[in-house]
């Protein structure tokens, strides 16, 4: 039951935080808006109620020593994917902060980079917020106003690493990967749908399946000419 | 497991403070005025904005920075380079043509950054993505990244397995071009801090350095104390003035001219050049006859004499003569306390007291009062530079008294007129068939056991003052004994 929901607090983390990284990436490019800049902080906070949910009840389990092997060692790989999607977090929550600094939405003289996006990042966030549409309702210079807050919780989600890496002994080394190598294609994504990610489709693919082909010709030819030159020799013989 | 200890690793990534200056040519490239014009790139049925040619970029350079052509072209090339435009139709090329190839700016989020490097867990997702949109076909490097990061990161291998999963499907809310865009971005960001085999790292640097160079540093009080000892300290240091030690320079200089191989020559021929080692057999250790160089150098200076072997031994014999040849044999034993074996020096000590220092001693060197009571409380714990002071009293010694006595002896004069000056060389001719006759010298084991041979064969013979004494001092003590018997 407790794994159960452990799990899935992880993976609404997980969504998240795969979100809030799609959303650092527009910062500073052509489709970055004020409302890019509300979706962040909107999805920021989410990012840490279920950072702190999942901690909480990561370590009231951890702690707990009635716990049997098997789930302690579950609960501690838990616990590495959790602090390893903290980090992660941390990160673009800094990167977030250094490219909100430098690219100010409401100044003239700076113009944001043309990198060739145009559409929105509102189906992203409401992916994240697991909503169906997003509202925007905060003020037209959110991305400078927010950038305090920013650092606040910066500073509070570093102090939470901390707490976690002192309170919890969990070495990380010692948790084994359940996934091989390769997982990730054995899962039921439909991959085709993008057409235009099959564009770019590599040199080296085109190659291998003419290459291929070449050698399908070649062997039926050959099998071809020697069922011809059989038949000849029984008809002569 | 964090643990806060004191940190004597390099880590640190060292300044680059170009980044900044691309910056913010990068953003003055985007002025609809004054910066560069941009075009569409039709990509099958889709079009997406903001691509530029290359011309247009060097154009841009050359204008607003005012430079050549050819450094022009060389800057954007860097900034392909580094990652802040990246090429549009051949994706895996990362040089700036001066033509119609199309090119884009990336987007800040992957603008190589000084505080971090490209992690290892995202280049673990980005692979895992790539995985799933190209079911698997990845390229031969990426493929060893990929089993390489699996062993090396293994546990975290679950998130990176979830994240790039949940990266994958949140793409997907993106427009059509917007995610094409989006993989050419990544993929350039890659290419650019992965660099695959055999092309040019960029932002390789070396070694990470001790001290971070963007932290900023509050000097305390204890900071300002130390700095104002250490200056205090610097101010008493003895100075020469350098118009004092230019001058001695340029007289050691004058003084060496003649006898440096390399300025003034050397004869019979530079051995390196001719094949010829027969300078390095006439200016051997101790060799029967020297070159009249070497015995003229003794004439220069006291050091330059004891330095050579060949000089202390002919140094030796004018001692011998004058009674005072337990000087350079104290000399001598001192050094080799001082480079020799560690394990010998508490015997080899105790040797010298007794031979030079005791009193009564067969070689009693003659030394002040002061230095000998310093020399005998250092011998109760003997260690190697236990005899500095009294070997250089001795050397003053020698230096003052005995060295000008020599250079106007009839030994040293004997030695001038005898040194050999050796022909100018001329070039062996290779002998039938081309054949080079090869000596070789002999083994530094047994060129060191002749020098002991002959050092034990010296002390054997040494005849000093005081046996001498002694012995006369017997024998009239024996005559006594006998005579009233």
């Amino acid at each position: 039951m407790v794994k159960e929901e452990c799990k899935a607090l992880l993976d609404a983390l997980n969504k998240v935080t795969a979100c809030y990284r799609h959303m650092v990436l527009t910062i500073g490019g052509t489709s970055d808006s004020q409302n890019l800049r509300e979706e962040l902080k909107k999805t920021r906070q989410k990012a840490q109620e279920l950072a702190v949910a999942n901690r909480n009840k990561l370590t009231t389990v951890l702690k707990d020593k009635t716990v049997s092997k098997e789930d302690k060692a579950e609960f501690e790989r838990l616990w590495v994917i959790f602090s390893t999607c903290l980090e992660i977090l941390e990160i673009d929550m800094r990167r977030a902060l250094e490219l909100g600094h430098e690219f100010p939405l409401n100044v003239p003289k700076k113009h944001l980079i043309q990198t060739g996006m145009s559409g929105g990042t509102s189906g992203v966030a409401a992916r994240a917020m697991s909503v169906q549409n997003m509202k925007y309702e905060a003020e037209h210079n959110i991305d400078v106003v927010d950038l305090k807050d920013l650092e606040n919780e910066i500073n509070q989600v570093g102090e939470m690493m901390y707490e976690m890496e002192m309170k919890v002994n969990v070495p990380q080394w010692t948790v084994e990967a359940k996934q091989d190598p390769g997982a990730e294609l054995k899962s039921t994504i439909s991959v085709g749908a993008s057409s235009i990610g099959m564009i770019s489709v590599e040199e080296n693919k085109s190659f291998c399946d003419i290459s291929k082909v070449l050698a399908g010709i070649i062997f039926t030819a050959v099998l071809i000419i020697a069922i011809v030159l059989a038949v000849c020799v029984v008809k002569l013989s | 497991m964090t643990v806060t200890r004191l940190d004597q690793g390099q880590r640190y990534r060292p300044r680059m403070a170009f980044l900044k200056k691309i910056e913010t040519l990068m953003m003055e490239m985007q002025s609809p005025d004054t910066g560069i014009k941009t075009q569409t790139q039709t990509v099958m049925v889709a079009s997406i904005p903001h691509a530029v040619t290359g011309n247009d970029i060097m154009q841009w350079i050359l204008q607003r920075l005012q430079i050549t052509a050819e450094e022009a072209l060389h800057l954007g090339d860097l900034f392909v380079k580094y990652g802040y435009i990246y090429p549009l139709q051949e994706p895996k090329n990362l040089t700036l043509k001066a033509d119609g190839s199309l090119y884009r700016f990336q987007t800040p989020y992957f603008w190589p950054v000084q505080s971090w490097a490209a992690d290892d867990t995202d280049y673990a997702i980005y692979l895992a993505k790539k995985n799933i949109k190209r079911k698997g076909i990845l390229e031969e490097y990426e493929k060893e990244h990929y089993n390489m990061l699996n062993q090396k990161i293994n546990y975290k291998w679950d998130f990176v397995i979830m994240q790039a999963k949940e990266q994958y499907k949140a793409g997907k809310e993106r427009k059509k071009e917007d995610r094409y865009a989006l993989d050419c971005q990544e993929r350039a960001y890659w290419l650019v801090n992965r660099t695959p085999p055999g092309m040019l790292d960029a932002l390789e640097y070396g070694l990470d350095r001790v001290t971070d160079p963007s932290e900023n540093k509050k000097n305390t009080m204890e900071f300002y104390r130390r700095e104002i000892m250490y200056y205090q300290q610097a101010i008493l240091k003895t100075r020469v003035k350098s118009s004092v030690s230019l001058g001695g320079i340029v007289k050691y200089s004058e003084q060496f001219l003649s006898s440096d191989p390399i300025l003034s020559g050397c004869l019979p021929s530079n051995p390196w050049i001719s094949d010829d080692p027969d300078f390095w057999d006439l200016n051997a250790k101790l060799v029967e006859v020297p070159t009249r160089m070497r015995v003229e150098r003794w004439a220069f200076n006291f050091s330059e004499l004891i330095r050579d072997p060949k000089g202390r031994q002919n140094f030796q014999l004018f001692l011998k003569k004058e009674f005072s040849g337990e000087n350079l044999g104290f000399w001598e034993a001192c050094e080799d306390l001082k480079y020799g074996d560690q394990s010998k020096v508490k015997e080899k000590a105790e040797e010298i007291y007794k031979l030079f220092l005791a009193p009564g001693a067969r070689r009693w060197i003659n030394i002040d009062g002061k230095t000998m009571g310093i020399t005998v409380k250092g011998l109760e714990h003997p260690h190697r530079y236990v005899l500095d002071a009294a070997q250089t009293h001795i050397y003053m010694l020698m230096k003052k008294d005995s060295y000008g006595r020599y250079l106007k002896s009839p030994i040293y004069k004997e030695m001038l007129a005898k040194a050999v000056v050796p022909q100018e060389g001329v070039k062996k001719s290779t002998g039938l068939f081309g054949r080079r006759h090869l000596r070789s010298s002999p083994s530094p084991i047994i060129l060191r056991q002749q020098e002991e041979e002959a050092k034990a064969r010296e002390a054997a013979n040494t005849v000093d003052i005081t046996q001498v004494m002694s012995k006369l001092d017997r024998r009239n003590q024996l005559q006594k004994e006998a005579a009233p018997k």
